[in-house]
């Protein structure tokens, strides 16, 4: 059947947990991409028959309807590429939102699955973000839930060093020490999990 | 629809208390609301944006001024509190936008009306973040793909129309809730059939595209 290789390709991005990632199947990817192009040349094929035989493109012979399922079969690869790429591209941008505008802050497992276009992606589309940021002079990646008090409890979760930043504080921030801090200061450790947040 | 006028206007004649005691905050709060339940990008609140800016800076100073006067501790933390508040409003609206504009950037940027609605910042970033995702998609599918079949927009070179944009689904559902009695009048004319009249204050359950015009004019809040 055609194009069904194509719909496991998209189907094993329905698969994927909502804002998770797979590894870029770069292997059923190309193949989609042949079938893409042998679709082609046998449309090609059946239009330069056709010229041959000196029928009028118009009429509808058998070729016609050859050619038509090969340009329908294409159509549906090409959604289903553009759908996988498209949908992982909306993951990687929630992943700026979420986690870090630069591609090391990402964590290991995160970067594994992202191709190497993916990766260039990220990188531009987080500067993109940035810009508008410094153009508007409020940082947007604080604050991701509403205030309910502007200090909260955190656990240090990995050893981050000493000497960070805390509004103009230093704070010796140990592993598995815990602290009162101001919630703008503490999200963004919590969102590369690097604290955990204590309730109750 | 102007933003800093819009709230004079309409209940100014009919409800002066509310008037007087509306603040930018509970006006960002409103825009914030419609803005995160519409399904398509709304005016940009740029008065309104740029008032609460300046009010954050002054409240800002005012928290450091008075802890340097040694106020008492309980007060300033509901002084902070009050802000951070404003604050996540200020941000979540800003990035509620962001994230539309992420979601149909194409659609976005080949309509006039929906690009017109951005803030100069915001089409900056529109105009970036669409040549980045387009020259995403052209390295890992476009290019590999035959030529007549290798836009970003259409199927085809077959297609007439762009039939490959992502684009805000008008016709889905919202709840809403009329800020004044709306008369078949402030409807667009083509729903009359639809949708007749709206009584005050009474929550919704409606089309999108139905209130669409009552909402820009600001007679309806989106719930």
């Amino acid at each position: 059947m055609y194009a069904r290789k194509a719909y496991e390709l998209v189907k094993e991005l329905a698969q994927c947990e909502k804002g998770h990632l797979q590894q870029f199947n770069e292997d059923l990817f190309n193949q989609v991409i042949d079938q893409c192009t042998q679709h082609f040349l046998e449309l090609q094929a059946l239009f330069r028959k056709k010229q041959e035989e000196n029928v009028a493109m118009e009429t509808r012979n058998e070729d016609h309807y050859g050619a038509l399922v090969h340009h329908l079969a294409l159509l549906r690869n090409k959604r289903c590429l553009m759908a996988y790429v498209y949908n992982r591209t909306e993951t990687i941008r929630s992943l700026s939102w979420k986690v870090g505008f630069e591609l090391f802050e990402l964590p290991e497992e995160i970067q594994e699955k992202l191709s190497l276009p993916e990766k260039n992606y990220f990188g531009k589309h987080s500067a993109a973000l940035q810009t508008y940021m410094a153009d508007v002079g409020i940082d947007l990646n604080v604050d991701m839930v509403p205030p309910k008090d502007p200090y909260i409890k955190v656990r240090v979760l990995d050893d981050m060093g000493e000497g960070i930043l805390l509004s103009n504080k230093t704070a010796n921030l140990a592993r598995h020490s815990m602290h009162f801090l101001k919630r703008t200061d503490a999200e963004q450790y919590i969102a590369r999990g690097l604290m955990e947040e204590l309730i109750g | 629809m102007d933003s800093g006028t819009g709230e004079g206007s309409t209940s100014f004649t009919d409800d002066y208390e509310t008037f007087i005691s509306t603040t930018d905050v509970d006006l960002l709060k409103r825009a914030w609301r419609n803005e995160k339940a519409a399904p398509e990008i709304l005016q940009y609140e740029a008065a309104l944006v740029h008032r609460i800016k300046e009010q954050i800076e002054l409240a800002e100073q005012n928290v450091e001024a008075s802890e340097a006067d040694g106020e008492d501790p309980l007060t300033m933390s509901l002084y902070q509190m009050d802000l951070d508040r404003t604050q996540f409003l200020l941000r979540s609206y800003l990035r509620v936008r962001l994230q539309k504009i992420e979601k149909y950037i194409f659609h976005i940027l080949k309509t006039d009306e929906s690009l017109n609605r951005l803030s100069d910042e915001e089409q900056t970033f529109a105009a970036s973040c669409g040549d980045d995702l387009r020259a995403h998609l052209k390295e890992t599918v476009l290019s590999k793909l035959p030529t007549d079949y290798n836009s970003e927009l259409k199927q085809s070179a077959a297609s007439e129309e762009d039939d490959m944009v992502p684009a805000p689904r008008l016709d889905s559902f919202v709840i809403c809730k009329a800020r004044q009695y709306i008369s078949g009048l402030d409807f667009e004319p083509e729903y009359s059939h639809e949708i007749t009249e709206m009584e005050r204050d009474l929550l919704t359950f409606v089309c999108y595209k139905f209130i669409k015009k009552p909402l820009e004019n600001g007679k309806i809040d989106l719930v």
